[in-house]
């Protein structure tokens, strides 16, 4: 499989790192080596912390210097009082979590906003490779064979706006973007998009 | 100062310390307990590796544990078979470079390795201090090093503090009771507070030396002493530093060769080690220090009387790096969380890491080099 091309990695780095203000107190909920938040350190002077659960990658944020706690999401998230961060980022994360409704609703209790940026799996040649090959699709997030592969739980643009309405979260601003996760797009998203980001907000 | 002679020797190992010599620094200042108690004066024993740089800001407290003491790296002499206690870590081109770093230990105030204690003379008296020695706190400990670091080696701030164990809890002091002076700090394998589990170690373990009649409440003279109670003490902590894989890993059930003649002799493996523990034990430690350190570590609390880490933890400046180790009963991983939650809740830059390692508490002191990325990577920034 092709290694994912580097502008795509940018791809979260560059949108939610415009949404987020300068200074803000950001919790990055599956960090991995800690490269937004150490974007988001030296441009826009956020207080961030990482989360991830494997060792590697947290020795990867220590390098870097960005804080990081290893270990789970959830309890993490319960030793936080309300509106404790501006930001929460689910950035390339939400497919591999456990239970993403409750991570979702707490990252929305302990953030006063939650940035999700997501693969859809809706997008045609998801369902075009899902079609022909009769397995899941393979793409930049999901790049290698089933025995490889971490377990996931792929999420289309489409599940993520249900889901949404149905737990009354706002979507305050959302951006879909074509194959090459740059341009953007507005018309039929879901079959369109290959990649989506929201920033939620809980209603009122 | 001992920095400059290891580096002149021929054929010296490279990457290691080489051989080094420990200090002595005398206050002959009075020195007020957290207790309230004076003494008139103290003296702390200290190794230093490396070397202090121009502008005096390079420099690594380490802070040592329980049974530990100031030679933490290098050799006292040339036939000397045993390094200090974390020469793994420490020394040119390892985790805490002593070509970048100047590194100092100290043994701690109320210990019985060269520093005053309980087993040092009372000019008072002219006689050991014994239960006169004032109740040590590990604040007291702190306060002592600081005047080391200050009024003897002049070092206007650390660069790092570094401990595990008894050390972390150091290190947590520090970086709470010196906001300003600390700038990063490490600690491994420790808690802001005893569970009542490790209590009940440490008072089994008090009881043992108490109940030897050779203890004459805390009165025996140099030389002698509870060798019973403090060796069984000694043993019976051991194992807590342990943990069920790591002696199992380690002896499992393999037997003492030629034994079998006496009929509750020891006769595996694991019991001959321990007794070796116990027995060399003695000959290095004193009973009475470890009543008082043991007491130290009970009464440490951080959570205070308002049941909160974060009281303890609003004047923090320092960046924090915590690890813990997932085979530690002793202080395990969810009380070395517990510390990065408290921290993040007040919006400290704090880092916690767990190590997957079968060594029980004492992980944070053999040869990892998980731990060796870590360290390293958190000194460079």
């Amino acid at each position: 499989m092709k290694p994912v091309h580097n502008s795509k990695r940018e791809t979260d780095l560059q949108i939610i790192g415009e949404w987020i203000e300068p200074g803000s107190r950001v919790l990055d909920l599956g960090c991995g080596r800690g490269v937004l938040l150490e974007n988001l350190r030296q441009k826009r002077q956020v207080n961030g912390i990482g989360v991830d659960t494997d060792v590697n990658k947290v020795e990867s944020c220590v390098k870097r210097g960005v804080p990081v706690y290893q270990g789970d999401a959830e309890t993490l998230l319960k030793t936080f009082e309300r509106a404790h961060f501006d930001w929460v980022v689910l950035s390339r994360t939400v497919q591999e979590l456990e239970n993403p409704a409750t991570v979702i609703e707490e990252a929305l209790r302990v953030g006063k906003r939650l940035a999700v940026g997501f693969a859809n799996h809706g997008y045609w040649r998801n369902r075009l490779c899902t079609l022909l090959s009769g397995s899941p699709a393979r793409n930049e997030i999901h790049p290698a064979p089933w025995p490889m592969q971490r377990p996931h739980n792929p999420v289309s643009i489409a599940e993520f706006e249900e889901f949404c309405k149905e737990k009354g979260l706002r979507i305050i601003k959302h951006k879909y973007l074509g194959g090459d996760w740059k341009s953007e797009l507005s018309f039929r998203p879901s079959l369109r998009a290959a990649y989506a980001l929201y920033a939620l907000g809980s209603e009122g | 100062m001992n920095d400059s002679f290891p580096h002149d020797l021929p054929n010296e190992e490279p990457g290691e310390v080489g051989l080094v010599r420990w200090q002595d620094y005398v206050c002959r200042d009075a020195f007020t307990f957290e207790c309230g108690s004076t003494i008139p004066g103290f003296t702390l024993r200290y190794e230093t590796y490396g070397r202090l740089n121009a502008a005096r800001d390079n420099a690594i407290l380490i802070t040592h544990a329980l049974s530990g003491d100031h030679h933490c790296a290098g050799v006292h002499s040339i036939r000397d078979g045993k390094p200090g206690w974390w020469n793994n870590l420490i020394g040119p081109g390892k985790a805490v470079d002593t070509n970048q770093y100047f590194v100092i230990c100290s043994n701690c105030l109320g210990g019985c390795q060269g520093s005053t204690g309980p087993s040092s003379k009372n000019p008072q008296t002219g006689k050991s201090y014994g239960l006169d020695f004032p109740v040590i706190t590990i604040r007291d400990m702190v306060n002592a090093q600081r005047l080391l670091l200050e009024k003897e080696l002049g070092i206007a701030s650390l660069y790092a503090i570094i401990g595990g164990s008894m050390g972390g809890m150091q290190v947590l002091q520090w970086m709470i009771d010196y906001p300003d002076y600390v700038q990063r700090v490490i600690a491994l394998a420790t808690t802001g507070r005893q569970s009542a589990q490790a209590i009940a170690f440490n008072e089994v373990g008090r009881s043992a030396i108490m109940q030897d009649p050779g203890w004459q409440g805390g009165a025996y003279g140099a030389g002698a002493g509870p060798n019973v109670g403090l060796s069984v003490a000694r043993m019976m902590a051991h194992i807590t530093y342990l943990s069920d894989k790591g002696l199992e890993e380690k002896f499992g059930r393999s037997r003492k060769e030629g034994s079998g003649g006496e009929r509750f002799g020891a006769e595996f493996e694991v019991e001959s080690y321990l007794h070796y523990q116990g027995q060399s034990f003695i000959n290095r430690f004193d009973a009475n220090t470890y009543l008082y350190f043991t007491k130290a570590l009970d009464r440490f609390d951080l959570y205070g009387e308002g049941g909160r880490m974060e009281d303890s933890f609003a004047n923090v400046k320092s960046r924090v790096l915590v690890t813990g180790f997932t085979s530690d009963w002793l202080y395990p991983p969810e009380q070395n969380r517990a510390i990065v939650h408290a921290l993040l809740r007040c919006g400290k830059p704090a880092t916690y890491a767990q190590l997957d390692m079968s060594l029980g508490h004492d992980s944070f002191l053999v040869h990892a080099p998980e731990l060796y990325r870590l360290i390293s990577g958190f000194l460079a920034n």
